[in-house]
């Protein structure tokens, strides 16, 4: 008797626990799993694991996503750090006395289109720009910082987030590596020293902040009277990529006009029957300094010997 | 007597023609040689070239790296080497095929391909947007179909946005979903991704409930797994390609044009311009007019051959000689098309797509600013033409590809699609496609640089 009351207990629970798991218990898990995927993003493996170990409850699921991505993000970088990645954008923002000029690389080109990728892009460059705004001084026209992978990924973002953070996690939604390659901070020592900058492809209504395959900041003097052509030869930097400024008294130039690599011999882009320098003395411009970008340049070979120094601990820098 | 002509005739030939290469000789040589006639005059089957011909197609495959698209690919080949319609690539082949160069422009792509019962196939993979462009407008590769690569352990990725953007921009109609990796997850999360799909599709304007999709393991079809998801899987891929993607015809109902390849003249009869018809069918005495260079003459089609022997008419992708009533020879250039009476429009303005060559191609060092002027190649001829960019645009360093305004020295039909490049003192600086006509635009004095434009921003 206790034997049968034994096997029918056993057996009504079998059936209960049959019920429990019919295709009607799982759908509703299925569309749990659909509107947390719709809302976060993360991976449809992610989000099913997030909502086993969280006893299908959404929101402690979403939470736990959260934390999880950025791990997870750190992870898959970890992962993807050798791969090639000469994909990507260079972005600008500037004002009148600093400059602010970033290179955010990635694998495909698809990516490098993508919003999340603006977005990290755009995070990066707004850090520079304040990171600009420095208190630091040097001597010289220009405070120029120039700033590597490792320092680039120290800047806070907006959010709180250290740049390295907002990347790693932007690597594990899109699984490219992704590098934040360099960035230049410039800010002007004095008020006659004006910035300007310009990126190709140029957007169609001048802005403050822009981004695109190459990009240049230069630092000019210029009266305020004339015409103010810093822009133009920002843009003639880009398209012509001058090495250097030139020096009238050292440098010659060169025997084809094509191969010049000065700036003040370079026929001006947008009127070759000129050279820079006519241009420049004829509107009175004075050129301190210019830094030009183009997007998947050889990251250069790291000197041996040469010790990478902490931001805050770097006193002089000219 | 004419037993007699006819025995003489026959006798000569047997004289003088005395070593025969028995392996060469057929019944109607043999005939042909006994009775001094020329052969094709006893072969009565006329060639069908059109019939035998396999059809062709050209697919792709995109989607993020990891998800396979290289594994599938190899998969393919793998699968149709068994039936010996295929030659197997392996993964690496495929991963590291070398860049070539093709005119001059770097290709980075690996073309692969494979026949199924009823179509070959040109596969190409599709490494970066900006790639893709630029060898199909240089016409080293051309989707007419793409096959979707995505993994369901995690789903579309947000970059999978930017590949439907692709392939709705240049144009892709056929698109095919393959779901993979399906072993490493449950059934529910498949349909999931399935799910996903069809609705990212439809923000694409694709129709998303019947786009078809097949699930399966590359990986495991290349270890030549035959569970359902593995080798079948590819054979289910290879048939749901077969039947969706119709087979692009050849356009016969549109007003013939062809372009003159070369013009001769015929003493007694008159002036011939060959060339292979681009579309249409043209017929004997069909009105025609031959338009480039400014000019268009009004003419009548009075003999058209093929092979030299002469025929009623015409198809698109037959090479004919056809004979212009009245036309003289000197006002014939290489380069003029013959069209259909009224169906085609003289222009000297046209847009297009360009790709300027990056330094490291030979092309230009310094930028492309609007009034660009040069040589124009399209085809056998030149001619001097201007570019001008879009009023957003700036200008355009080497290595840029974009949508560009083209304006003749004189009026010409340029067709959609019609590639030509760009030379510079003989060295070519682009490539491009024409991608409109548009009306013509004064050019005073012949001097292209004081054109002077309208265009409205768009």
């Amino acid at each position: 008797m206790k034997q049968k009351v034994k096997s029918y207990s056993t057996m009504i629970l079998q059936l209960v626990r049959r019920l429990h798991i019919t295709p009607v218990c799982q759908a509703a898990e299925s569309s749990l799993l659909a509107k947390l995927r719709k809302k976060t993003g993360y991976t449809i493996a992610n989000c099913k694991k997030a909502l086993e170990m969280n006893n299908n409850d959404s929101d402690k699921a979403e939470a736990w996503l959260n934390e999880q991505a950025q791990a997870m993000g750190w992870a898959k970088a970890t992962k993807l750090a050798g791969r090639k990645a000469l994909q990507g954008l260079v972005a600008v923002k500037y004002d009148k006395n600093h400059g602010a000029l970033v290179e955010l690389n990635c694998e495909t080109d698809f990516v490098a289109k993508n919003d999340k990728f603006q977005k990290v892009l755009e995070d990066a460059t707004l850090a520079c720009y304040k990171f600009a705004h420095t208190n630091l001084q040097s001597k010289g026209p220009i405070t120029k910082l120039e700033l590597d992978s490792e320092q680039l990924g120290g800047l806070t973002a907006d959010g709180g987030k250290k740049l390295s953070e907002v990347l790693a996690l932007f690597i594990g939604s899109v699984g490219e590596n992704a590098i934040l390659r360099r960035a230049e901070c410039w800010k002007a020592n004095s008020s006659d020293v004006k910035i300007t900058a310009y990126t190709h492809p140029a957007p169609s209504t001048p802005r403050d902040y822009s981004t695109g395959k190459y990009g240049a900041l230069l630092a000019y003097k210029q009266p305020n009277d004339v015409e103010d052509v810093g822009k133009q030869i920002c843009q003639h930097i880009v398209g012509c990529a001058p090495r250097k400024i030139g020096d009238k008294d050292k440098d010659k130039p060169s025997k084809n006009a094509d191969d010049e690599t000065c700036l003040i011999f370079q026929e001006y882009l947008l009127d070759p029957s000129y050279t820079v320098e006519e241009i420049i003395q004829n509107n009175k411009l004075e050129v301190v300094d210019y830094v030009r970008f183009s997007c998947g340049e050889e990251a250069e070979e790291e000197m041996p010997g040469f010790e990478k120094q902490p931001l805050d601990t770097v006193q002089t820098l000219q | 007597m004419s037993a007699r002509l006819i025995f003489g005739r026959v006798f000569s030939n047997v004289i003088q023609k005395a070593s025969y290469d028995r392996n060469k000789l057929t019944c109607n040589s043999l005939y042909a040689r006994f009775l001094s006639v020329q052969s094709r005059y006893l072969s009565t089957t006329k060639k069908k070239v059109k019939n035998i011909e396999k059809k062709h197609c050209n697919i792709g495959t995109i989607g993020h790296v990891d998800h396979g698209k290289t594994t599938l690919t190899a998969a393919i080949t793998k699968v149709l080497s068994k039936d010996g319609s295929a030659k197997y690539v392996s993964y690496d082949e495929i991963d590291k095929a070398p860049e070539e160069k093709a005119r001059g422009i770097t290709i980075n792509a690996a073309h692969v391909g494979y026949s199924t019962k009823s179509r070959h196939y040109a596969h190409t993979d599709c490494p970066g947007h900006a790639d893709y462009i630029r060898n199909m407008i240089s016409g080293a590769s051309q989707m007419d179909a793409a096959i979707l690569v995505v993994a369901a352990n995690d789903g579309p990725m947000p970059q999978t946005r930017e590949h439907l953007l692709l392939a709705k921009q240049v144009g892709i109609q056929y698109l095919i979903v393959y779901i993979n990796k399906v072993d490493l997850v449950d059934q529910d999360v498949v349909e999931l991704v399935e799910i996903e799909m069809r609705e990212m599709l439809s923000d694409f304007g694709y129709d998303g409930s019947n786009i078809p999709m097949v699930m399966g393991s590359a990986l495991k079809a290349l270890n030549d797994d035959t569970s359902e998801i593995g080798v079948p899987s590819i054979k289910k891929l290879l048939d749901t390609i077969d039947n969706y993607v119709p087979q692009l015809i050849r356009d016969l109902e549109s007003p013939f044009l062809m372009p003159i390849d070369n013009v001769f003249t015929v003493p007694g009869r008159g002036t011939v311009v060959v060339g292979t018809i681009k579309r249409g069918v043209m017929k004997k005495n069909d009105e025609a007019e031959l338009m480039g260079f400014g000019q268009n003459i009004k003419t009548t089609l009075s003999d058209i051959q093929i092979f030299r022997s002469s025929v009623l008419e015409a198809t698109a992708g037959d090479n004919v000689g056809v004979l212009l009533r009245g036309m003289k020879l000197r006002v014939v250039e290489t380069g003029m098309l013959l069209c259909a009476a009224r169906s085609a429009t003289l222009s000297n303005h046209f847009t297009a797509k360009v790709y300027f060559l990056s330094r490291s191609e030979g092309g230009r060092k310094k930028p492309i600013f609007s009034k660009y002027s040069q040589q124009m190649f399209s085809g056998t001829w030149n001619i001097a033409c201007r570019i001008d960019l879009e009023p957003t645009v700036d200008m355009m360093m080497p290595g840029d590809h974009g949508e560009v305004y083209l304006t003749l020295l004189e009026s010409m039909v340029m067709t959609q699609g019609q590639p030509f490049t760009i030379r510079e003192n003989n060295v070519t600086v682009a490539t491009g496609i024409v991608t409109g006509t548009l009306p013509s635009v004064d050019v005073p004095n012949g001097k292209l640089g004081k054109v002077v434009f309208n265009h409205e921003s768009k």
